[in-house]
């Protein structure tokens, strides 16, 4: 605990070892921690369990790169700019990845009993689905429920009787405590204090539910400004351990109030994820071609980032062209 | 007043049009990103200002001035009551029961109206995979009514799918996997299910049992059309005739004010 230390990016991936469990701030394209992403593929992290509320482009670009091994979440694309998450799913077909299917709303459940230190949280919803179907529980058929992880629940969920309410049968969700939460935020003070723009999505949740939390902060300021508006705020500096300022460090997925999603770069990145010849080719010239996210800002250029930056007043870009009018 | 219909509109403008009539002014909605967006915002401009919009990515009833791309998009937080995230829209709003009417996509159905948006072939050596479930299943489960806007193929509207994404009508009960109605799985909870289906040839409903039948036949096709269209024996006996087209005004509502810029409607 204590006032978070400062890092560089570098340092801070360093910091990641092959193997850990790792979440992510964000919602799909949105505010996704992508130079820490495309550094950990640079440093070449192997193994990874992610677990993750949704996922989107970041997930891809791990997926792609086979930096992980158990990927338990509800959803992977990039919304209007990829409609599948190719690397995903030729993992799991080529069976080099082992995906744990929950619903959105169960994955919510879950980051939240792990955020607020319980076991596990009910829901209703998503009864009768194929996701609860036991013989499709692919970490117990992978041998990892047996306890060994302290990490990996020992079933996939639980059905109770409610014997408070008598309100019939209803579903535990097995809490994720995650080692790392990775978590780019709009703004972070210099103790730690975070805030996001426009949308929170599970981020709070998030940070609580892991043991070591990193901030990829957009801009640094001081914590007395951020606490003149507490209510906006949405994690203490304790409950930071790591803080990285990277501007620009979600491209190309969006960040209200600092620049809009980068359709065209994902439009690219999702063309060449179908296959792994033209994925390893565009990781060769958009990750492992620069040595850092400045060389990738660089490469980027000027006249593109500027067309994202936001409206200061909107939150979003109103000069990039989205639509065929 | 007679209704001054459209003379010339494409299949997609047709299917939001049918979608946002299944919206009732004050209905809570929550919707899905591209389509369902096009019809609730559809009917908020049209027939139905008071139907309060919630995206599950945290924001309820914003006013977006720009359509948004993604449920996650700073667009839909402009004007909101609320931005609160995913705990608040699944937990405080869905969960609580707030929701009317859900508005969602799929990849493939069955009769029952169960949806499969995770992976063709065995879930344990897939073929392909799609998105995954999103909160699709979870929308299903706790709105009142939830309608399914998609793409009319004979391999999609199938008589199993193979993977049960989203509950329907008829549902494995687990952990024995027994099939049973709805109602029994939901029990104290259940609230509700798949009320419609809309696609590019027609309306589907569902009957007593739970079973898809074709409601109206879109202008252009014929029921048989529709029924070839299926891979399950489709009932075309109670088809009401054709589905209402689409009128001037709100092909202009559309083009105009839902999405000037060409993003869905291109």
């Amino acid at each position: 605990m204590g006032k978070p230390q400062q890092l560089t990016l570098k340092e801070a991936v360093a910091l990641i070892n092959d193997g850990d469990f790792l979440t992510f701030s964000g919602f799909t394209i949105w505010r996704r921690p992508m130079a820490f992403v495309y550094e950990m593929v640079r440093q070449g992290k192997k193994d990874l369990h992610l677990f993750e509320v949704n996922g989107g482009t970041h997930t891809e670009v791990l997926a792609g790169a086979g930096c992980v091994k158990i990927w338990e979440s509800c959803w992977v694309g990039h919304e209007l700019y990829g409609k599948l998450g190719e690397a995903v799913a030729r993992a799991q077909v080529e069976g080099t990845i082992i995906v744990e299917d929950y619903s959105h709303a169960q994955c919510v459940a879950r980051i939240l009993a792990g955020a607020y230190g319980l076991p596990f949280m009910p829901t209703a919803l998503s009864m009768g689905t194929d996701i609860l179907n036991p013989k499709y529980d692919n970490l117990k058929k992978a041998g990892l429920r047996d306890g060994s992880n302290p990490k990996i629940p020992l079933k996939k969920y639980d059905i109770i009787h409610d014997t408070l309410y008598d309100k019939g049968e209803i579903l535990l969700m097995p809490a994720v405590n995650a080692d790392w939460a990775i978590i780019y935020a709009s703004q972070v003070g210099d103790e730690g204090t975070v805030r996001m723009f426009a949308h929170s999505y599970v981020d709070a949740e998030t940070i609580k539910a892991a043991d070591k939390v990193i901030i990829i902060a957009e801009e640094m300021v001081p914590d007395s400004y951020l606490r003149q508006d507490p209510d906006r705020n949405i994690a203490p500096g304790h409950a930071i351990d790591y803080i990285v300022v990277q501007p620009w460090g979600a491209h190309p997925t969006g960040s209200q109030y600092y620049y809009d999603v980068d359709a065209d770069f994902i439009r690219t990145f999702y063309a060449a994820s179908k296959t792994k010849e033209t994925f390893d080719q565009w990781a060769a010239e958009w990750i492992f071609g620069v040595s850092s996210h400045e060389e990738y800002l660089e490469k980027l250029g000027v006249n593109r980032l500027q067309k994202l930056r936001a409206n200061s007043v909107l939150g979003y870009s109103t000069s990039v062209k989205r639509g065929t009018r | 007043m007679a209704k001054n219909y459209a003379t010339n509109y494409k299949p997609v403008d047709l299917l939001a049009v049918a979608a946002a009539r299944e919206v009732n002014d004050g209905d809570v909605v929550f919707a899905g990103t591209g389509l369902p967006m096009l019809a609730i915002l559809l009917a908020q401009v049209s027939h139905a200002p008071n139907a309060v919009c919630i995206y599950e990515a945290g924001t309820v009833d914003g006013r977006a001035l720009d359509l948004p791309t993604s449920v996650g998009d700073a667009r839909c937080a402009w004007q909101a009551s609320i931005a609160a995230g995913l705990t608040e829209t699944f937990y405080g709003q869905l969960h609580s029961g707030y929701v009317d009417l859900g508005f969602l996509g799929g990849a493939e159905i069955d009769k029952y109206g169960n949806v499969n948006t995770t992976v063709v072939g065995d879930y344990s050596a897939p073929s392909k995979r799609f998105t995954g479930s999103g909160g699709n299943p979870d929308i299903n489960s706790f709105a009142k009514r939830t309608v399914f806007i998609m793409v009319q193929e004979k391999r999609r509207f199938k008589e199993h799918v193979d993977y049960i994404t989203s509950p329907g009508w008829r549902l494995p009960k687990w952990p024995s996997g027994e099939i049973v109605h709805r109602r029994e799985v939901f029990g104290k909870f259940y609230k509700g299910g798949p009320t419609a289906v809309i696609t590019n040839m027609g309306v589907f409903r569902f009957d007593d049992d739970g079973i898809m039948y074709l409601d109206t036949v879109h202008p252009g096709f014929t029921p048989e059309q529709v029924r070839d269209n299926c891979s399950f024996d489709l009932n075309i006996s109670r088809c009401r005739g054709e589905t209402e087209k689409p009128t001037e005004e709100e092909i202009y509502l559309l083009y105009n004010r839902v999405d000037p810029e060409g993003i869905f409607l291109p």
